[in-house]
This record gives C-alpha cells, structure tokens and sequence, in this order.
C-alpha cells in the first residue's frame, strides 16, 4: 500500500510537471542576478546553489557586474557615481515544496503507538523565500532574504550578505568586505557550510526524523542567521588563492542588547559569548572545462550552553544576591566550553558543453573543551547537575558528495555523511555515542534552470539517540513504550521536491 | 539532406535583419559598468569580459566554454559583438552568455574592446599528439572533401588559420571551443549561411580530424 501511495503521488507529480512543461515557454526571465547581468544561469551555476568558476568570481566581485541601464544616475564633478539606481530592483522569489514519506511513521506523542501515526506529510512550502540580491552600488552588492520556514511556521531574516569589493585593472588582487549572518555563507565553494552539496531538505529530514533522531555535528554548522552575525575581509589573489578574515558576535533576531539572555538561551541551544574568528584559505586551479579547490578554515568560538544547569546557577546566583529569581533575568553564569573547528574541504567541477560532474565534501575535526562547572567530575553546584562526562570531547564529520548532470535537465547525486566522536553519555544520551551515518541519493529533472524536481531517499545507518540497526537488541527507545525498536533507518525518507527560484 | 531550404534561409535572413534593427535602437549610449569613468575597453574587460575571457584580461580564457580572444581579427571581433549585442547569434552559447553581457555595449566600446583583444599577444598551436589523425585533418583543412562536399578551410581562414579582417584566426584556439561551433554550424545552431554551406556535410570524425590539424597551426601570415 505504501508503495502504491507513493507511485500514485509520484505519477501525480510527474503529470502536474509534464502539464507545466507543455504550458511553459522557455524561461527568459530568471533571478535578479540573471536579471541584472543577463546572463542566464548556467554562467554562475552548474545547478543552483552549486558555483561555477565565473559564479564564484561575481561573488567575490560583490555581486557587481552588471549590465542594466540606470534609471537614476548621480555622478559628481570628479566624475564617480554618487548614485546608480537600476529600473528593475532584484528581487527574486525562492520556492522549496517537498513531499516526505517515512520508512516508519512516527510515533503520535500523544497517544500509543500506532494511534494516528502517519508516514506521509507535505513540506508545503518546506521554504519560501523574498530575496533582494544584486549591486546596491558599483562596488557593494547585497543578499538580502526573508524567509517563511514551513517547518517553523514562522517568517524571519533569513541569510544576508552584504559586501563591498573592488580590484587592480588586471584583476590581480580582488579583496573585500562581507558583512553576514551565516558563517560560511559567504563563501564560494560548496564542499561544507551553508551551501554544501547536497542542499534540498536534508536539514529537515534529520530534525523532524523518527523519534527526534539526531545526526550531531560541529557547532560551526549551526551558526545560521538569528544567532551570529559577523564581519570579514578577503583577497583573492592571481585567481586562485582565497584568503579570508572573519568575526562573529552573537546577533538575536528578538534582542538588541550584548548580553546572553536567558531566553536565547533556550532557544538557540546556547549563545556565543564575545567574538569568534573565522578564517580560511583555499586555492582554485582551473584547467580546461575543470575547476579544482582544496581549502581549510578554521573557527574559535566561546559558546555558553544553555541547559537547566544555567537555570539553577541563576537561582542560586539570586538567592546569594538576595533577589528573587526571574527567568528573563540575565545572568551569565560563566559556563562557556570553547570549541576549535578545523575543516578541510574540497571540491572538483567539470563543467563541460554537456556535462557535469563533480566530487567536493570536507572533514571537519572540533575540538570541545567543556566548562569545569559543567563536567561531571569537577561539579560542584548543590543544585542541577552536569551536563558533560567529558572535560575535552572531539567530534569529526566527513562529507563526500558526487554528481552528475547531462545538459543540465538530467542528472543525480550520492553523498555519504559520517560522523563520530568522544562518548559522552551525559552529552548526548543514549549509550553516549555522537555517532551518526547517513546517505542522499537524488535525481534531478530540470526542464527550467529555474525549475527543479527531484526525488530524493536518504538512508540512515547510525543516528545519535536513534540507534545504530547493529546494537538494536540492547536499544528499545525509552521514551515510547508503545514504539519500540526504533532503529537509525526507521527515519529513511523518500522526498519528492520542487525547487523554482523567479 | 543536409541543405538548408530557400524557405529557412530567408527566414533567418530576416530575422536576423530584424534583430539588427531592434537591436541598434535599444543599445543607445548606455553606459556599461555602472561608474563612467569605466567606459574604456580595458577597464570594460577587467570589469566584465575578464571573468570568462582569461582573468589577467590577457584575452586567453582556460575554459573552452570560451572562446581565446587574444589575437583575434578586430573586424571579426567587432561584427561578433555587434552581432552578438543584437541577438544575431543565437548558438546555446550566444545566448546564456554574451547576449545579455554585450546587449548594452556602444559601438564606441566594442571598437575599443576589438582593438584591445586584438592587440594582445595571441597563442600559437602545439605539435599534435595524434599526428595521423592531424595527417587527416590537414587533407581537409587544405583540399576539403569532395563527396559529400567539404569545402576547404584554408581558403577563407588560410594556410597558418590566422584568417583576415572578417574571417577568425582559428589557430591556438581551444580545439574544444572550435569542435563545438562546428557543430553549431552543422546543426545550423550558429548563424552564418557561408559556414553552414561548407560544413553541412561534415562528419563527426572529420571535425575531430580538422580540430586537431587546426591545433597544430601557428596563425603567422601567410608568406605568399
């Protein structure tokens, strides 16, 4: 039956795409950077989010290049541009649909398992996003979006970039500045951080998975928009050395002041304390229709968790002060564990007449030195209790993407995710173990470069909490009496998508 | 089979006559990028043409997604822009790319973007690793093929294939750039009447064969 129900939805789909695809013309029209340089996509991008070699240069150009007419135009007497306003302004709607289906239902909170359990649900949107994206000036561009996140239910600011560059006439040196809200969003590769390979869904499907599986991974992929914001500066020098700068302080979307307040700390699992620096180095050699990168970066971050622990050292903290404790008190409490990440990342592109193949991923070792307040074996505070076994836990991720594209309509990918760690039972749960492994494996159709369906399944092995299938026997899940026997590749998806970016 | 129809070519014919008449009125005095004071070639090709057309805006690009301009003829670069600005060429190629990025560029920027690539220090062809296969090419790059017809490259683009004013230099071009608009004019994808005569019958391993004999020339005057 379930595999009836998902041919019928898939034969759906493929109906509702071939109706498009007889009413449709050709795409003249594509996103604002298509707009503004009347380029179309496939100049920046083998498959969107994913850069080509002249993708990564507009990037690192500030997204300047540009070939609309002014509607506006101030030049002062020494002859620069004081004021270069285009008839069109860029903006661009971002539409992600997806419709997931479950190995395994999961389970109803509210009832025994299998009371109202369902295996199917849309992602409807999964994302919707208003992006402005384009030059602001002749030296500064900008990525401004704002997105309804369909999981969330909510609408918020969504990844910004906004920076300025500018270069020697023989393009020598490109340098610039960016300031963001999403560490690594202004990079321009796509071997980790915001845009790596894949992108579609893969977020969602580990957060919402059976049983609240987890696939932990290093702190430094978490610092999205809401939480960080930071600036940098970079050069990019003979067209193939990257050199970049960054900091990042602690930037909430509800709160205006410097401070780790309690409620961000509960919403954001923690909150950066003082600054945290970025850096990172790559070099690009591109030969023929192939473009290679290796890179490293590496990022320092002071980060204070927020758990019950916090909690109680702010009532004691109050109770000693004489005050009453109020949970919107800010209090810090000096817990903070130091994180060191180091990745190295790389990815080879060949971008041929027809086709297009590519292999790119990372490896990222953190290092986690936990506060003593907040290790089992140096916890002192009479109240609450610790929240880590280890003073020093190490976590390593390792993602390899492979793809190819024909003509960019057909095409697919496989990646393969693992990650493993110190076993900190008090961290993570379960019998301690970081651990997580999993597989995407996609194929594309795209009849637009605009307009993007894909089928989706991703296989997990081993998720944190969830359970490795092999040590299945010694793990019934404890929290759900009537759901037993949860296993990592219960949370196997199928994800039927639609991408369209206008 | 392969020839082209009266009917299609004076349909082409005037579609291209109307593109150049809609496309020299919308391309008036714009100034391209943004800051005027960019307005000379060389700052236009750091700005745009460089990141596709060989980034130290020497005009030798390393993808042969893109075509090496350095040394190219002035005239045939300019007529290509011109052509290119008004969407007179409209191979796949044409299109993603320089239809939009020269659809703003004045006659005055494209005569000076012709003189600049032109005036770089242009690539010579390599000594080919497959001398049999260039053997052939060489047979039809020289005499063409007799049947089906094919005609001979040399006449127009020359013994060394620097070509003269309005015909390209092919030498020390990407041999991947060159297979591609062969193709292109085969398929009649590339407008050029003249071109998509003399290639109608061509073959795939005759393009392979006359690419790698093409690699091979240096583009020097001819000697006469």
């Amino acid at each position: 039956m379930r595999l009836l129900r998902l041919g019928a939805t898939a034969a759906l789909w493929l109906v509702a795409g071939s109706v498009l695809m007889l009413a449709a013309q050709p795409a003249r029209a594509v996103p604002p950077f298509a707009r503004q340089t009347g380029l179309a996509c496939e100049a920046c991008h083998t498959l969107p989010p994913e850069l080509t070699p002249f993708g990564r240069r507009f990037k690192l150009n500030g997204y300047t290049l540009t070939t609309r007419p002014p509607l506006v135009n101030d030049i002062d007497d020494y002859k620069k541009n004081t004021l270069w306003l285009t008839d069109l302004p860029g903006i661009a709607v971002l539409a992600q649909i997806g419709y997931d289906h479950y190995d395994r239902a999961p389970p109803d909170t509210g009832n025994p398992y299998p009371a109202h359990a369902q295996s199917d649900t849309y992602q409807f949107p999964d994302q919707f996003s208003l992006v402005y994206a384009g030059a602001v000036s002749d030296k500064v561009g900008a990525w401004l979006q704002l997105t309804y996140n369909g999981e969330g239910g909510s609408v918020g600011v969504d990844n910004i970039d906004i920076r300025y560059s500018d270069h020697t006439i023989d393009n020598k040196f490109v340098w610039g500045v960016t300031a963001n809200n999403y560490v690594t969003f202004q990079d321009v590769w796509n071997g980790f951080g915001s845009y790596t390979i894949p992108n579609f869904n893969t977020v969602t499907l580990y957060q919402v998975g059976v049983a609240n599986a987890g696939t932990t991974g290093p702190i430094i992929n978490t610092f999205g928009p809401g939480i960080v914001a930071g600036l940098g500066a970079y050069l990019w020098y003979d067209d193939s050395f990257y050199l970049e700068f960054s900091e990042y302080h602690s930037s909430f979307a509800t709160g205006g002041t410097p401070v780790a307040e309690s409620s961000n700390l509960a919403a954001n699992g923690g909150v950066l304390d003082k600054f945290a620096p970025y850096a990172r180095f790559a070099y690009e050699k591109d030969w023929g229709y192939n473009s290679a990168e290796i890179g490293v970066n590496g990022m320092y971050v002071n980060w204070i968790p927020s758990n019950s622990y916090i909690s109680a050292q702010q009532i004691l903290a109050a109770n000693a002060a004489g005050n009453s404790y109020t949970p919107t008190q800010t209090f810090n409490p000096g817990a903070v564990n130091r994180y060191t990440d180091l990745t190295v990342d790389w990815q080879y592109q060949y971008n041929g007449q027809h086709n297009i193949f590519g292999f790119l991923g990372h490896v990222t070792h953190e290092r986690q030195q936990n506060s003593d307040q907040l290790v089992a074996a140096t916890f002192t505070s009479p109240q609450g209790g610790p929240i880590y076994s280890n003073a020093t836990d190490n976590l390593t991720q390792f993602l390899v993407t492979a793809e190819y594209f024909r003509n960019r309509r057909f095409g697919g990918l496989v990646s393969f995710t693992r990650t493993t760690g110190t076993n900190d039972p008090l961290a993570y749960g379960g019998d301690g173990s970081p651990a997580n492994q999993y597989e995407t494996f996609e194929l594309d159709y795209v009849p637009w470069l605009n307009v993007r369906f894909l089928l989706q399944y991703d296989a997990y092995q081993v998720l944190a909490n969830n359970q490795n299938p092999f040590t299945l026997s010694n793990n019934t899940f404890p929290n759900s009496p009537g759901f037993p026997n949860v296993k990592a590749s219960n949370n196997n998806t199928w994800v039927l998508g639609l991408w369209m970016d206008y | 089979m392969n020839k082209p129809t009266t009917r299609a070519l004076n349909v082409a014919a005037l579609a291209l006559a109307a593109c150049t008449v809609l496309g020299s009125a919308r391309a008036a005095d714009i100034s391209l990028p943004p800051d005027p004071g960019a307005r000379d070639a060389r700052t236009l090709v750091s700005f745009a043409c460089s990141k596709c057309h060989g980034a130290s805006a020497n005009g030798i690009s390393i993808s042969p997604l893109f075509p090496i301009l350095a040394g190219q003829n002035q005239v045939y670069i300019a007529t290509e822009l011109k052509l290119l600005r008004q969407h007179g060429r409209s191979d796949p190629h044409a299109r993603a790319f320089m239809w939009g990025i020269s659809h703003a560029l004045t006659d005055e920027q494209i005569d000076g973007l012709a003189a600049y690539f032109s005036s770089q220090p242009a690539v010579s062809g390599q000594p080919s690793r497959n001398p049999e296969l260039a053997a052939r090419g060489k047979e039809i790059y020289e005499n063409g093929v007799a049947q089906p017809k094919v005609v001979k490259c040399a006449q127009c683009h020359g013994e060394n294939s620097g070509g003269t004013n309005n015909v390209p230099r092919l030498a020390g071009q990407h041999p991947g750039y060159l297979k591609l608009q062969l193709h292109y004019y085969h398929d009649k994808l590339r407008e050029n009447i003249l071109m998509q005569r003399n290639v109608a019958n061509i073959t795939d391993d005759q393009i392979d064969a006359v690419v790698e004999y093409i690699s091979t020339l240096s583009g020097a005057p001819e000697s006469e």
